[in-house]
């Protein structure tokens, strides 16, 4: 098959996330079955325009917002008629490639939406205008589109916008060899994410002063860089660790010596932290938001309301029973394989194919936006 | 000595949003001995899978209201004690222990409150949050919702003639009926989802027809109602005036929504029975 993927960066790009790397970790391996992959994402400094990466082509055009209107172009000069189908890989502003690409069948991907995100990335302005009026325009011009999503929480989150012929994918993930180490002797919590508002660590930080008032001699490891490093490192009450940026081993290890694990962002795709940690026989207790809900259900964690009085009381109960009777590791931490991952969305790709005669793709229409 | 069986029963209607969390802290209170029965009124959304994925026991289909499911699901259960959730709370883990421990040291009891937090998105829900705050500890608007069996069984369940106020009104036929009302001092989190206005009035008019008929029924009820507990804990409104305007309003609106309601049932009942007058 020949497959064009459009994204709006690659995993060469310097603040490339878990996006990236769900898309880099299915097509190498459709190049490695013997597909023709292409990836349509913007320019990387440093990196050229046009190469082979695990097998695939690579093609960088366009910036942060001009990465759009360089993909319909690329598409238009070099495009037509050299691909089977093509996928829109949609993170918050979209390609609308289906309005644009005439002759080829397109399915979208959505990782996740953005939402309340809004406020904690942008100024009021900006948020408001992108919340309420840009990003449920972006979502619903899916509405008549077959979408593939990450989790049930994206599934709910676009059908919202009235998108409702969705595709629930599995994640994929690459567990590491479990560390040879002790569980702690006192009572320890490991919270692991970018230092940013919408990961909300002073939430594990207000928990962890509140829970300690019933266990005295608890200890919170907060691992991570960013913008809000020193600010909480300031703050921080006895027995609360900022780290900062630890390195992979280190944060493996860490992971695996503590008793629980905490998430408290105001929303993912997946929450892919909590199949890590679940991996490393270190169970979660997630805010019950968007994402989280999904990783710590398939990784058997616990989902507690989002407030830090709420966090602190499942952390006082479920300490002593977690240091009594430490959690095996599970395989995968509820997720799947890549390859697991890599042949779903073949599967699912085909079946939308199969659907859609390439001869009868959906008409041309006038961008109403 | 046997360990004792809790049963909690959770009513649903398209309660797909919030139906996981809540089983799945069922399913994780401290305590083993637990069951978990989904009574849900003919959805239309998967509430039912995502409860059955969530770790519930059963999930029966019965209707037509949430008290007569109550009932059939305290019918479908087995345990000694019966607890009573709603699909969008989310237990803290030690609510089943502090529930069994409660009933056998005190034989005295016969059913239990259990004290609530409210959150949610949203200024409406924030002054929510501020008013249940205010509610802890009040018994004329606190009720009961964990029951020795036997005590649920002799009062004759939930009044399947009311929607709202149901749960003062079996409260109510409890203290009735000679049982002490013991607490719990963990607590229920109340996912408020996000409040607006217009949708509150809407709720309260709908209630507002069996407020009448609980008014009728009881008759001291109208204690619930007053809701003079808002200011027995005058600091917290003095620490937040914006939100105790707003929790002013939203009363209002309320209590607006609830008089429309009543007073639609009243000229209903006198256009069903006009002898009635």
């Amino acid at each position: 098959m020949r497959i064009l993927v459009l994204t709006w960066r690659d995993l060469a790009h310097s603040a490339a996330g878990g996006a990236e790397v769900y898309t880099e970790q299915v097509t190498r391996r459709w190049a490695a079955a013997g597909h023709d992959v292409t990836v349509f994402a913007s320019a990387v400094a440093g990196r050229p325009a046009d190469e082979m990466v695990d097998g695939y082509r690579v093609v960088r055009r366009g910036g942060r917002l001009t990465v759009y209107r360089a993909a319909r172009k690329w598409y238009a000069e070099n495009g037509h008629g050299q691909f089977d189908v093509v996928i829109d890989m949609v993170n918050t502003v979209p390609f609308r490639a289906h309005q644009w690409i005439t002759d080829t069948p397109v399915i979208a991907f959505f990782h996740q939406t953005a939402e309340e995100c809004w406020h904690y990335n942008s100024p009021l302005p900006v948020a408001v205008l992108g919340r309420y009026v840009l990003e449920p325009r972006w979502i619903r011009a899916y509405r008549d589109r077959t979408v593939m999503v990450v989790s049930q929480s994206t599934a709910d989150a676009v059908a919202r916008f009235g998108v409702h012929n969705t595709v629930i994918l599995p994640e994929g993930f690459e567990p590491v060899a479990v560390p040879a180490v002790e569980k702690e002797s006192q009572p320890t919590v490991v919270w692991c994410a970018r230092l940013v508002p919408y990961k909300r660590p002073q939430d594990m930080v207000e928990a962890a002063r509140i829970a300690r008032q019933q266990i005295p001699d608890l200890q919170v490891w907060i691992m991570g860089g960013g913008p809000m490093l020193d600010d909480l490192r300031k703050d921080a009450p006895e027995g609360v660790h900022i780290l900062g940026r630890v390195d992979e081993n280190d944060k493996n290890e860490r992971m695996a010596r503590a008793h629980v694990h905490v998430a408290t962002s105001a929303r993912e795709g997946w929450g892919l932290v909590v199949s890590e940690a679940a991996a490393l026989g270190t169970p979660t207790i997630a805010y019950n938001t968007p994402g989280l809900k999904d990783s710590t259900m398939a990784a058997k964690g616990q989902l507690c309301p989002p407030r830090p009085e709420a966090l602190a009381a499942f952390l006082v109960e479920a300490l002593p029973r977690l240091q009594a009777t430490p959690v095996e590791p599970l395989p995968y931490g509820g997720a799947h394989s890549w390859d697991v991952v890599a042949d779903s969305m073949e599967a699912a790709v085909t079946a939308f194919l199969a659907t859609t005669p390439a001869s009868v793709a959906s008409p041309s229409r006038v961008t109403v936006a | 000595m046997s360990t004792p069986t809790v049963s909690f029963v959770v009513p649903t209607r398209n309660s797909a949003r919030t139906i996981a969390a809540c089983v799945l802290s069922l399913r994780n209170q401290t305590y083993a001995s637990v069951e978990v029965v989904v009574v849900d009124n003919e959805s239309t959304d998967d509430t039912a899978e995502r409860a059955l994925a969530a770790g519930a026991d059963r999930v029966v289909i019965a209707g037509p209201e949430r008290c007569a499911q109550r009932n059939r699901g305290a019918a479908e259960s087995r345990g000694e004690f019966v607890v009573f959730i709603d699909s969008d709370m989310v237990l803290e883990p030690a609510i089943a222990s502090q529930i069994v421990e409660q009933f056998e040291q005190h034989p005295e009891l016969g059913a239990l409150i259990i004290p609530e937090h409210s959150f949610g998105d949203g200024f409406w829900t924030r002054c929510r949050v501020l008013e249940k705050s205010l509610y802890v500890g009040n018994e004329s608007v606190e009720a009961a919702r964990a029951f020795r069996r036997e005590v649920f069984d002799a009062v004759g369940g939930w009044n399947e003639n009311l929607t709202a106020a149901e749960d003062w009104d079996l409260d109510d036929r409890i203290r009735a009926h000679g049982v002490i009302v013991g607490r719990v001092d963990a607590f229920i989190w109340h996912d408020e989802g996000k409040l607006r206005l217009r949708g509150t009035f809407g709720k309260k008019r709908y209630y507002g027809q069996w407020i009448a008929a609980y008014l009728d029924a009881h008759d001291d009820g109208s204690r619930r109602i007053r809701r003079s507990g808002l200011l027995d804990k005058k600091g917290d409104l003095m620490r937040h005036p914006i939100l105790t305007g707003g929790m002013v309003t939203l009363k209002s609106v309320e209590a607006a929504g609830i008089y429309a309601g009543m007073r639609d049932a009243r000229k209903e009942r006198v256009a069903v029975l006009p002898d009635a007058r």
